[in-house]
């Protein structure tokens, strides 16, 4: 078929109502990719069916469309879901919980550390403190000693080792004899042996008569070896002795283990 | 009437305001063929639905590159309106149907808002012989085949041919004036 006896055979308006055979439609779109006028002819007699087809129609309501509109969104939602096999928003969440449990647990550990770092660290305060305090007690009790050395109520003496006894011992005392306090200080002393304790005694001596004014023990001790001694019993002195006794003091010095003897000029 | 091949590309990509503007281009030519089958108006509407879902939902198997857009789509409105009519609902309750074509149609529309101007072509479709009513009835509205077209007239599918061609010929200097 020519171009003119295509257009004559009445086959173009059946190619656009779609009733030829496949062979014929075959035929038709040769025709149309090789001749403009075949694709005008084509144009037209589309133009002229839709026009036709338009008259048959009855009025067509605005609802079609908007209730095409709704079911195309519906079905594209639904299989946007069925297509996506990973749900995200699944994962998501559960990835959310696991890492806020994980978030949980190490924050709990964490807690437990910081409990544990600040139950260590009130510990070591609590020993600082301590030891501040222990400092400045000693400090006070430096600061004492150096007051009763420096003071010009005290006088110090230097009680000399019995020959027979220590010869190497020394004692100091520092004595006040208006307030009748005196401080040892035993540095000069070996350090007395289980079960003996240094004892400190006032002499007069004329007559010669020891009073004891105490023990060299714990009670007593101010600090390093320095102890504080009450002299109000005793009316006067004229010499001290300290004397190793047995645990709790004597009556009496005993003279054979007299550590140190010295006068105190008046 | 050149085929807006980008509109239908961009259909396929899935572009609703392409799809919304073919809709208004070719809705409704597709309105009145599926009407002139299923002969009820609410009935055409729920298969006008059907159709723009399936031109939608299958505008991929569409090649502009083959055979005409507007075909395309005439053959799915034929084909779910035709299938509407054999549903058992749609036979209880148009039992009583007489046969009617596109010319019955348009010489009892009282239609007046459409773009068509049905009353002047109603005046040149009183010159088409009956038996070109039936072929173009049946060709482009029904969308039979010739041959299938023959049978139901019970004339030799030459005898077809022939008026056919004579019946087109008619048509065209009918609806391009």
């Amino acid at each position: 078929m020519n171009v003119q006896e295509l257009i004559e055979s009445g086959n173009l308006e059946l190619y656009v109502a779609g009733s030829l055979s496949i062979e014929e439609s075959r035929e038709v779109e040769e025709a149309i990719e090789k001749h403009p006028e075949i694709k005008q002819q084509v144009e037209m007699i589309e133009a002229g069916v839709i026009t036709l087809a338009e008259a048959v129609s009855p009025p067509l309501s605005a609802l079609i469309w908007s209730q095409i509109v709704d079911n195309i969104r519906k079905v594209r939602s639904i299989s946007d879901r069925k297509d996506s096999s990973t749900n995200w928003g699944a994962i998501t969440g559960w990835a959310a919980a696991v890492l806020a449990l994980a978030g949980i647990f190490w924050m709990l550990k964490e807690k437990n550390d910081l409990q544990d770092r600040v139950q260590y660290t009130t510990t070591q305060n609590t020993v600082l403190e301590e030891k501040v305090e222990k400092t400045e007690t000693e400090l006070a009790d430096a600061n004492e000693v150096l007051d009763v050395i420096r003071s010009k109520e005290y006088n110090s003496y230097t009680l000399p080792g019995n020959q027979a006894v220590a010869p190497q011992a020394f004692a100091k005392v520092y004595f006040n004899k208006k307030d009748k306090i005196a401080y040892i200080d035993a540095k000069g002393l070996p350090e007395a042996p289980r079960g003996k304790v240094y004892q400190v005694w006032s002499l007069t001596m004329q007559p010669l008569t020891p009073t004891s004014v105490g023990l060299l023990d714990a009670t007593a001790e101010t600090k390093n070896r320095l102890f504080r001694v009450d002299m109000s019993q005793v009316a006067s002195t004229e010499a001290f002795g300290i004397t190793l006794e047995p645990e709790g003091g004597s009556e009496t010095p005993t003279m054979d283990q007299l550590y140190t003897l010295g006068q105190v000029t008046p | 009437m050149k085929q807006p091949d980008e509109l239908i590309l961009s259909m396929q990509d899935g572009n609703e305001k392409a799809f919304s503007k073919l809709y208004s281009m070719y809705s409704e030519a597709l309105f009145g063929i599926i009407y002139s089958i299923v002969l009820d108006e609410a009935v055409a509407e729920e298969v006008m639905q059907d159709v723009f879902i399936k031109i939608w939902n299958n505008s991929k198997s569409y090649n502009v590159k083959k055979g005409r857009f507007f075909t395309w789509i005439l053959n799915i409105a034929r084909n779910t309106a035709i299938d509407k009519t054999r549903s058992k609902a749609y036979k209880n309750s148009k039992k009583n149907l007489s046969t009617t074509n596109f010319v019955d149609i348009i010489a009892t529309s009282d239609n007046l808002n459409k773009k068509t101007n049905a009353i002047g072509i109603k005046k040149y479709l009183d010159a088409l012989k009956p038996a070109c009513i039936k072929i173009i009835d049946f060709l482009i509205f029904k969308g039979y085949t010739q041959k299938d077209a023959a049978k139901e007239m019970d004339i030799p599918l030459g005898t077809l041919k022939t008026r056919n061609r004579k019946c087109m010929q008619d048509l065209k200097t009918i609806v391009l004036g």
